[in-house]
């Protein structure tokens, strides 16, 4: 593991959520730069135009009535009651000839057309002072090298200005703070679902198949994710089931005849046969491996096929192909002692794989001629199913199967002990039921109600209509 | 093991690579009088193919250099036409679908018995013959006429069930020749599956009944332990 930034900091949503953070920064800053500017802007215009305003009219003194009228112009209005200007004439030499203060409060080097702002200790009447801004500007005089200032107060401007200021310097770093605050809340929850669908991925490979990614129904992009890796998982466990089992029925399965194979040729070996002992104890050789061959291929057979490596699915004719059973398995009843009954009702069809479909009919009808002892009946029924499916009924007046086996007979490699002399490796139910689930169908085993002790089993296969 | 077979003597290519199940081949083949040759990768089967003019090819499904599938492709694509016998361990449907999309005439899946394999490359070798456009079949004194789907032996006429019909068809077609139970059930019936019960073994008394009861000397015999074969 390594060491560092939390794992959240590392998620493609945190840096994503950094991303918008920074964009939404930078444009929060242009506003608000924007804004500082267009507010100071208009405030140093509207300074600029009241004091331009004043100086039209000292001007006017200057011209008309030269240094004198000025000094008179300005003291003039320095008594003005009500006034809000400031003052301060002086002459080429720097000296003091009126004006609100003791000396030029601003240096003249930055007497231009450009307002200053500056702050100034105003003397109060008890002695005391207190410190105004003011907003000012200077003008050299022409042709006398003397100097009038003309300033107003401007506290209320430079408040302006300074609230605006203190706002941008506190609400910018509260914004990107909270911008990366939520960026973080964000990319914590994403990055959380991701860890639960690591938890998820190390539990089964762990091996715990069984686990599954939470679903929280939302519908958002994870659940739609955790919803496919759970089908996936689905998928993934039935086929190590499959795998399991065919291990298991291998084993279960084969050993015996394997070991009966040994056996058979051990004797075999351990005394001297004539011609004659020999092959047939080779031919019964031969007749138990073929066995062996045939449980081995139909346990192969029904893995791939729960597997989902069988069969395709294509439109066909159910009922066409039960005429054709029903046509091949006639005689063969008949052969066996046994009344034969078939209804199929025409032109029903399915999606579904024909071989798979004709095995299933078969198993179940083969099962039935195995089971029912002579002088019984076997009728095959294809008919409307309710809720748009199909059945395909087999019923035998064998001796059935009792209720609290029926689900041990579809089971692969179980059959009921009773049956254990009949050939027949116990996986036609098995195949039938795999065929219909595949199918999306089902098989359903019944009591075929006939007499007690005989009362046959009646099965229904299942498929919906296509 | 097998009952002596009457066929003619074929040239056949094994390609196969497993050399136990090769010999076994060639073994089951050379018997029912078949000269054999073997070739074990799909390289150099396809060279030998392609250079000798075979009656008849047997091909694995998996082999190294080149995989039988392939093989078979381009044999046929270099207009290749020898009849060809797909052998694979993978019985499932849709590899059955792919050896004979890929140019074979017929598939035999791993396991089989040798009786079986000997029928079905005797079928081959008689495909060409078999499904030639005639329009009527002759074996012994019995008759078949395709148009008319009249059946007559020694001139007496006999009716067939539609599939008693093809049934007789498809052994007349072959006749002199073992067919197998599974055989008959994949071209007759036309099942890629096994029913199980003996019921090919009940069609093929019913159409005995018919076709042999009334006469002194039997067409239809049971080969034991393979399968069966009329008369030719």
């Amino acid at each position: 593991m390594k060491i560092g930034l939390p794992t959240f900091l590392r998620t493609t949503t945190f840096k994503l959520a950094l991303l918008y953070s920074a964009m939404f920064a930078a444009f929060s800053a242009v506003l608000m730069v924007y804004l500082y500017y267009s507010t100071v802007y208009y405030i140093r215009a509207e300074a600029e135009r009241r004091l331009d305003l004043e100086f039209e009219q000292l001007g006017n003194a200057y011209f008309t009535g030269g240094m004198e009228r000025l000094s008179q112009s300005v003291l003039e209005r320095m008594t003005r009651t009500g006034s809000t200007y400031f003052y301060y004439l002086e002459d080429s030499s720097g000296g003091k000839i009126a004006g609100h203060f003791q000396l030029m409060p601003v240096p003249l080097t930055e007497a231009s057309s450009r307002t200053v702002y500056f702050d100034f200790n105003q003397p109060l009447p008890d002695g005391s002072f207190v410190v105004r801004s003011a907003a000012g500007k200077i003008v050299r005089l022409r042709d006398n090298g003397g100097a009038l200032l003309v300033a107003f107060d401007a506290a209320q401007q430079t408040a302006i200005v300074r609230r605006i200021q203190r706002a941008i310097f506190i609400a910018a770093p509260i914004g990107i703070v909270l911008s990366l605050l939520g960026g973080v809340l964000i990319s914590r929850g994403a990055a959380r679902r991701a860890d639960e669908l690591a938890r998820t991925a190390e539990a089964v490979m762990g091996g715990e198949l069984g686990r599954r990614v939470p679903v929280r129904g939302s519908g958002d992009e994870f659940d739609r994710l955790g919803q496919r890796i759970n089908a996936m998982l689905d998928q993934i466990e039935k086929l190590v089931d499959a795998t399991r089992h065919t291990g298991n029925a291998i084993a279960h399965d084969l050993r015996s005849p394997l070991s009966r194979l040994r056996n058979r040729l051990e004797i075999a070996l351990s005394q001297p046969l004539s011609q004659e002992d020999a092959s047939a104890t080779l031919n019964e050789t031969v007749e138990e491996v073929d066995r062996v061959l045939t449980t081995f291929n139909a346990i192969l057979r029904l893995a791939r096929l729960e597997a989902g490596a069988e069969g395709e699915r294509v439109r066909m004719d159910v009922s066409e192909l039960a005429e054709e059973l029903a046509e091949l398995f006639d005689p063969a009843c008949e052969e066996a002692g046994l009344a034969f009954r078939s209804q199929i009702a025409r032109h029903l069809t399915i999606l579904g794989d024909r071989d798979l479909i004709g095995q299933a009919l078969s198993n179940l009808l083969d099962n039935a001629v195995k089971y029912t002892p002579a002088g019984g009946t076997i009728s095959f029924t294809v008919t409307r199913g309710p809720d748009g499916t199909i059945d395909v009924v087999v019923v035998d007046s064998g001796p059935g199967v009792p209720a609290d086996q029926r689900k041990r007979v579809v089971q692969r490699f179980q059959r009921m002990d009773s049956a254990r002399t009949q050939p027949g490796s116990g996986l036609g139910l098995s195949l039938v039921d795999s065929v219909a689930e595949m199918h999306g169908g089902q098989l359903i085993l019944q009591d075929a109600g006939g007499p007690e002790g005989q009362p046959g089993l009646k099965a229904v296969l299942r498929l919906p209509r296509a | 093991m097998l009952d002596t077979v009457v066929g003619d003597s074929m040239r056949v290519l094994v390609i196969e690579d497993d050399a136990e199940m090769a010999s076994f081949i060639q073994k089951v083949l050379s018997e029912a009088g078949h000269d054999v040759d073997t070739a074990i990768d799909g390289e150099r089967g396809l060279e030998m193919a392609r250079s000798v003019d075979f009656d008849a090819l047997v091909v694995d499904r998996m082999l190294p250099e080149k995989d039988g599938l392939t093989l078979l492709k381009e044999y046929r694509e270099a207009g290749g036409t020898a009849p060809a016998l797909f052998l694979s361990a993978l019985g499932d449907v849709q590899n059955r679908v792919q050896g004979l999309k890929a140019g074979a005439d017929d598939y035999l899946s791993k396991p089989f018995a040798p009786s079986e394999l000997a029928a079905r490359v005797e079928a081959l070798g008689r495909r060409q013959m078999g499904e030639q456009q005639v329009t009527s079949l002759k074996a012994g004194d019995l008759e078949m006429n395709l148009l008319t789907r009249k059946v007559t032996r020694a001139g007496q006429k006999i009716d067939l069930q539609p599939r008693e019909f093809r049934l007789l068809e498809y052994l007349m077609r072959h006749a002199g020749q073992v067919v197998t139970r599974t055989m008959l059930l994949e071209k007759v019936w036309d099942y890629n599956f096994d029913p199980q019960t003996n019921v090919i073994d009940v069609h093929i008394s019913r159409l005995r009944a018919k076709i042999d009861k009334e006469f002194d000397e039997p067409l239809l015999h049971t080969v034991r332990g393979a399968g069966y074969r009329l008369q030719g």
